[in-house]
């Protein structure tokens, strides 16, 4: 019997769960490159701002212990050339695949900047995740996802740029996670989706410098995966919207473990560094589960936690 | 038969440099000078990044790619203890390339560190085997050197300490060429090794006139194949600089394209 894959996020739906990390996935034109990026739930792209923005100084990652550390400070192509350039938008749009753009800004009329252009070009474009928590970018940024009052006043502002569903990305360092995901759904999201990554360092004792340029990075990979499952949990229990999870995803259990947590779908992002076809594994290792245990379709497992 | 990524031969070439061979007939017919194969060492289960090397030969007969490495850390000590048999997970032919030189070019090959692993197909595809102008701080880090005069290529070395050679930087052989070029000759340049050596050889690359000479830039990789931003190097952009991708926009970039700090 075919088990139904497909995920109801309210205002949209995927074919299934499993969506790519921004940042970790490029524009979905590398990854092509490999295989067909429309068999994922959705592609989600790599940050967008209405400028051309540098990104941080080199060296920008370090490996961790079962992770990494990044500080690649949201270097990205600008709105104009994401909506008309080669490889991004045009070419995305021919490949059939689910897009959503993850949307940044250093101000409030930046960020409904943004919105408001994918709003008025909006073909091919399934959703808005807004980053209202890149911890390597120093004005705007973060501020935004450690302040409820601040989150509250850009979602709202955002909201009112765009009629694209909006997915708010939560920052995970903040103590009550559950206020945060109550927030955006307040001002006006349709999703939440979390976590990024978490504030970290790494020293090399040799050189007495850090291994990131930045000074601190943001932290991901299977090292996470325990503090993620922890906020997805609480988040779902703060929310009535969709809840989509990550943060250490590397193969199907992994995924369902987030789903059993009460997220309605999940992202990979570090795993795909190491094996680049992660994000079609994962999606095989659910059905595998699903069909081991019984179900019939895979919502039947959001948050069927026993406790 | 072997397994895809499998290990046909690891062995030490000398001190901390060793050389590896694996098994990978679609990487050996596709790969070009200068491009890389980014490697997952399944073995290491806490390591989650994979480990790039530039491809130092193939043979598209036998399916086999040949990498030539430093240990330098966890990743290449585990890679170095890996006997045949041993399955690693081989990402590539990644990165541009090196554009071959013409055959009546004379391609002049300046390398540090791992560059002479980095160059070696350039002299084997090339018509003419050319010169490798090399620069090492000493007799311990001088790798490959007869791999590349038993194809006739005419080996020139500069060390720190003068053990071997002349004594100074492979720059020095460089500046040595650029000002007494043999008459009639045409001459295409090429570079890979640490980047202070790169940087010193474009600069004089560029005030010689030859910009279009390629220098292999690399910094440390994640994705491998142009999406995550982590591996960028500086390119000129107008009068300031831009990051380049030097896993899917380079690794080879000309001497002209690159941004010098100073
Ligand atoms: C395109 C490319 C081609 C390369 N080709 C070769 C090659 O042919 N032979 C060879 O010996 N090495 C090559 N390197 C460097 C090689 O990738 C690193 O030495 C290796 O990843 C170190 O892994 P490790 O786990 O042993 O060291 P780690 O424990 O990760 O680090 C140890 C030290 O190595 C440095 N290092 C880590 N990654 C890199 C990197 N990507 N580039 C430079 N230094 C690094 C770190 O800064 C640190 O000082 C290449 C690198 C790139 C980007
Ligand atoms: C190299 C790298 C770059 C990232 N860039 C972005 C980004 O541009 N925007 C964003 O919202 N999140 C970014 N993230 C965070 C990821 O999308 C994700 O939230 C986080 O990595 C946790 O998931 P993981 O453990 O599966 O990687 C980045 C993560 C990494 C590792
Ligand atoms: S290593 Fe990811 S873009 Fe180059």
């Amino acid at each position: 019997m075919k088990i139904d894959m497909s995920v109801d996020l309210g205002k949209f739906k995927l074919k299934n769960p499993v969506m790519t990390a921004s940042g970790t996935f490029g524009y979905g034109y590398e990854y092509n490159q490999l295989y067909d990026i429309s068999r994922l739930g959705a592609v989600v792209v790599k940050g967008i701002a209405p400028f051309v923005s540098n990104g941080n100084p080199t060296p920008r990652v370090a490996e961790t212990a079962s992770g990494m550390l990044n500080a690649i400070g949201l270097q990205g192509p600008g709105v104009d050339k994401f909506l008309h350039g080669d490889h991004y938008m045009p070419f995305l749009r021919t490949t059939g695949a689910t897009v959503i753009v993850n949307i940044w800004g250093k101000s409030i009329a930046d960020y409904c900047e943004v919105a408001r252009r994918m709003d008025e070009e909006p073909e091919g474009i399934t959703a808005l995740e807004v980053n209202i928590s890149c911890p390597n970018v120093k004005a705007g940024g973060v501020a935004f996802g450690t302040d409820t009052k601040l989150l509250n006043e850009v979602i709202s502002a955002v909201r009112k740029s765009t009629t694209l569903p909006l997915i708010v990305k939560l920052s995970p360092n903040v103590t009550k996670i559950g206020d945060f995901a109550k927030a955006a759904e307040d001002a006006g999201a349709d999703a939440v989706y979390l976590i990024n990554t978490l504030t970290g360092m790494a020293i090399n004792a040799e050189t007495r410098k850090p291994k990131i340029a930045n000074l601190t990075g943001g932290l991901s990979g299977p090292a996470v995966k325990p503090v993620a499952l922890r906020m997805v949990y609480e988040a779902s229990k703060a929310v009535t919207i969709p809840v989509i999870g990550m943060g250490g995803i590397c193969n199907g259990i992994d995924a369902v473990e987030f789903m059993l947590a009460g997220a309605k779908a999940v992202a990979v992002g570090t795993a795909t560094f190491a094996d680049p076809y992660a994000p079609l594994k994962v999606i095989d290792g659910i059905e595998d589960y699903l069909k081991r245990h019984n179900f019939k379709s895979v919502s039947e497992i959001v948050g069927a936690l026993e406790i | 038969m072997y397994k895809i990524g499998e290990i046909v031969s690891n062995r030490c070439l000398k001190g901390d440099y060793f050389q590896a061979v694996f098994y990978h007939p679609e990487i050996a017919v596709k790969a070009i000078a200068g491009q890389f194969v980014h490697v997952q060492i399944t073995q290491m289960s806490a390591n989650i990044l994979r480990r790039p090397f530039s491809i130092n030969n193939t043979d598209p007969e036998a399916g086999t790619v040949q990498i030539t490495y430093k240990v330098v850390g966890s990743g290449t000590e585990v890679l170095s203890k890996l006997a045949p048999g041993a399955v690693c997970d081989l990402l590539g032919p990644l990165g541009n390339g090196y554009k071959m030189p013409a055959d009546d070019e004379i391609p002049v090959m300046i390398a540090g560190g791992y560059g002479t692993a980095a160059m070696f197909m350039i002299s084997k595809l090339a018509k003419n085997k050319g010169m490798l102008l090399v620069g090492a701080r000493g007799d311990a880090d001088l790798i490959l050197l007869e791999d590349y005069q038993a194809q006739g290529t005419e080996v020139k070395v500069a060390t720190n300490d003068g053990s071997v050679g002349t004594q100074g930087f492979v720059t020095v052989l460089l500046e040595d060429l650029l000002k007494n070029p043999e008459p009639g000759k045409k001459y295409r340049f090429y570079a890979c090794g640490p980047t202070p050596m790169l940087m010193a050889a474009g600069k004089m690359l560029c005030a010689a006139g030859r910009a279009d000479g390629e220098l292999s830039l690399d910094h440390v990789m994640c994705c491998g194949v142009g999406a995550c931003f982590a591996c960028v190097v500086k390119v000129k952009d107008g009068d300031t600089f831009r990051y380049a991708r030097s896993c899917s926009e380079g690794p080879v970039f000309t001497a002209g394209e690159v941004y010098y700090e100073n």
